[in-house]
């Protein structure tokens, strides 16, 4: 009950001018990084965390995740009419999106995507009001130790779904966790690896290196490659049929499912819900030989879980402070640059910051829906911007977040450092993601780790005296050891998906 | 594509040796518990572990034809606009201390787009105008967000 009393006084917040605005420029945005092919989530939010270093906390987490969830839906625009994801969670979308696009469908398919993804944000939102109060309750309880334990089972969930790339992962996971030890040590102070520049006694920016693994080694993989073009279609006739809206009511709620579900667990990404709500659609159909060939479920099952992922994926990065993905992480980062630790005590400490973030994703949804459905024309007409001033474009923003965050040139050539390696370790298919989520965790989970074994005088034995944490280590390892015996689970699934 | 990937796990493989020294010379425990050195220092030895299981794994791989043609190093008409973003945006970095946001983004904006591919010239100086004196302006003074002004304007 205490929960719905803060939800209505977000809502109040929320839907004051201001924050609309925010929510409805974070939507504008985030379509837009969306649309752009080769342009993902975390690079479109990283990228855009300088149009918020002006605006109140509150405003700046708002924008932010509107543009998270903007830019997950965006991606369907380029599936459906040029066969391109705009980001990795749309590849499902583009084998039935594209096929309904050839044979004059492209306005349903793109009507039914947004409002899939707008039923399955709004009832993923609902349920993430259910869980995350008692979620972050039950977090209150929890000290160092578990939080330690709650961080590597975090990071193993990780590595765990990386397939079979999981040894490789694996040494991601701790590369990451090496550049977070740059710095000043979190516990004593003492300067590590610094070198004497004094930039690194700041430790590495996570901006800069999100935006470079992300965004610059995206534009220089996109440079290489030849642009695809769109087909003409008809968008003038967006409305689906009464039986396309039958067909796809059911892909619906199964998808919400999903999407919830998959979005609690961290390291699944964006892309297994999909697939996931693809797969069980194409089974529970009487004719499932349509999938592939314009079924209309094949793109609301898709994009349906797409967007209740997304939600979920708030639950755990609220409740616990623990990011399910790169594009969380990012979100995390936006918090922590505006002062604030997400996790179980900011829902007592700034009750009312929460609960307005949580109404705005009401309010974004809504949002979306309307910009996506009468709009869709002019989104699809944002396919034509030639390359040449896409990149430039999206490069200026790169090093204006890159720069403006510390005013720092030293941080532009962190950007682009890791723009290079960014470059080659996704040619060599070495899974970035665990890197990044490492990167982040790497000073808290340090910081847990020292406090618990200062409690317990150097003794690990305090791991088997806490049942919480002890379930939070077990579980990974079991996960990791079925795992390797029986690599190439969701390899597949998890090749392109940065999310 | 296997050479690539032995070679970047060699990389990484030697910055975990380089940490793992790096970490022994700050102190492992103190008496509180574990000092600035202890997470480094394990860390970087699971990491080369991890790099050494890892050079085993790849080494020991069948060798598959089809990754023989994949190209890691950039290739063909795009290696000209790979490099072009590169050098261009490093350029941009060390003159932007020097001669401001405004001046190193103008070339940089124009310079970046005649390599990409576009010719029309007056549609290349508005854009490189707009992305470097109109983009400072906005983000100087609406959103407050200080960028180098260079020797010209300081």
């Amino acid at each position: 009950m205490e929960a719905f009393h803060h939800l209505l006084a977000g809502f109040a917040a929320a839907l004051t001018v201001k924050y609309l605005l925010f929510a409805l420029a974070g939507c504008v945005l985030g379509t837009l990084i969306g649309v752009l092919p080769g342009l993902g989530p975390a690079a479109g939010t990283a990228i855009l965390i300088p149009l918020t270093f002006s605006l109140d906390p509150t405003g700046a987490i708002i924008m932010l995740s509107a543009i998270y969830y903007g830019a997950m839906y965006g991606g369907t625009i380029t599936s459906v009419l040029i066969n391109v994801p705009g980001e990795a969670a749309s590849v499902v979308t583009c084998i039935d999106g594209y096929q309904m696009a050839l044979q004059g469908r492209a306005g349903s398919a793109l009507a039914i995507a947004a409002i899939g993804s707008f039923v399955g944000g709004t009832l993923a939102t609902v349920a993430l009001v259910l869980v995350a109060t008692p979620l972050a309750t039950l977090a209150l309880k929890f000290g160092p130790v578990e939080f330690f334990a709650l961080m590597v089972a975090g990071l193993c969930l990780v590595v765990g779904l990386a397939g079979k790339n999981m040894l490789a992962a694996l040494l991601m996971t701790v590369i990451g966790l090496l550049f977070a030890m740059i710095g000043l040590d979190p516990v004593r102070g003492a300067p590590r690896f610094t070198f004497g520049i004094e930039e690194l006694y700041d430790g590495i920016g996570f901006v800069p290196v999100v935006m470079g693994l992300f965004g610059v080694a995206e534009l220089l993989i996109a440079a290489e490659k030849r642009q695809a073009r769109m087909i003409q279609a008809d968008l003038k006739n967006w409305m689906p049929t009464k039986e396309e809206r039958r067909a796809s009511a059911g892909a619906i709620g199964r998808g919400t499912v999903i999407g919830f579900i998959l979005g609690l667990i961290p390291g699944v990404g964006a892309i297994v819900p999909t697939f996931m709500a693809y797969v069980i659609e194409k089974r529970v159909s009487k004719t499932p030989e349509r999938f592939g060939k314009g079924a209309i479920e094949g793109v609301a099952s898709a994009e349906t879980a797409n967007n209740a992922y997304a939600n979920a994926a708030m639950v755990p990065l609220l409740a616990l402070g623990i990011p399910s993905s790169p594009t969380i992480a990012v979100l995390m980062g936006a918090f922590i640059i505006n002062g604030l630790t997400p996790g179980p005590f900011l829902f007592q400490e700034r009750p009312e910051l929460v609960w307005t973030v949580i109404a705005s994703f009401f309010v974004g949804n809504a949002l979306l829906l309307i910009l996506n459905l009468p709009l869709v024309g002019l989104w699809a007409k944002l396919l034509k911007i030639p390359f040449s001033y896409l990149c430039t474009g999206v490069l200026i923003f790169c090093v204006i977040g890159a720069y403006g965050l510390k005013q720092s040139l030293f941080d532009v050539w962190v950007m682009l450092g890791f723009g290079i390696i960014g470059y080659l370790l996704r040619k060599l298919d070495f899974p970035i993601a665990p890197a990044i989520l490492a990167l982040i965790l790497g000073p808290m989970m340090e910081r847990s780790l020292r406090t618990t074994l200062e409690m317990s005088g150097g003794s690990y034995a305090i791991f088997l005296d806490r049942p919480v944490a002890l379930v939070l280590l077990t579980v990974p390892v079991i996960v990791l050891g079925a795992l390797l015996l029986r690599p190439g689970t969701f390899s597949k699934l998890r090749e392109t998906d940065t999310d | 594509m296997r050479q690539g990937r032995l070679i970047a796990t060699g990389v990484m493989l030697a910055f975990c040796l380089f940490a793992l020294w790096q970490a022994l010379l700050l102190s492992l425990t103190d008496r509180l518990g574990p000092g600035p050195g202890f997470f480094p220092f394990w860390l970087a030895l699971i990491g080369a572990v991890l790099a050494v299981a890892l050079l085993f794994t790849t080494f020991r791989e069948p060798v598959d034809p089809a990754d023989a043609e994949v190209r890691i190093l950039p290739h063909g008409p795009g290696a000209k606009r790979w490099l072009a973003i590169v050098v261009l945006l490093a350029a941009t970095a060390a003159a932007m201390e020097i001669v401001g946001f405004r001046l190193a983004m103008l070339v940089f904006n124009a310079a970046l787009v005649i390599a990409l591919g576009e010719r029309r010239w007056w549609l290349i100086a508005v854009f490189a105008v707009l992305g470097s004196f109109g983009v400072h302006y906005i983000f100087t003074t609406w959103l407050d967000v200080l960028l180098p002004a260079g020797w010209i304007w300081s």
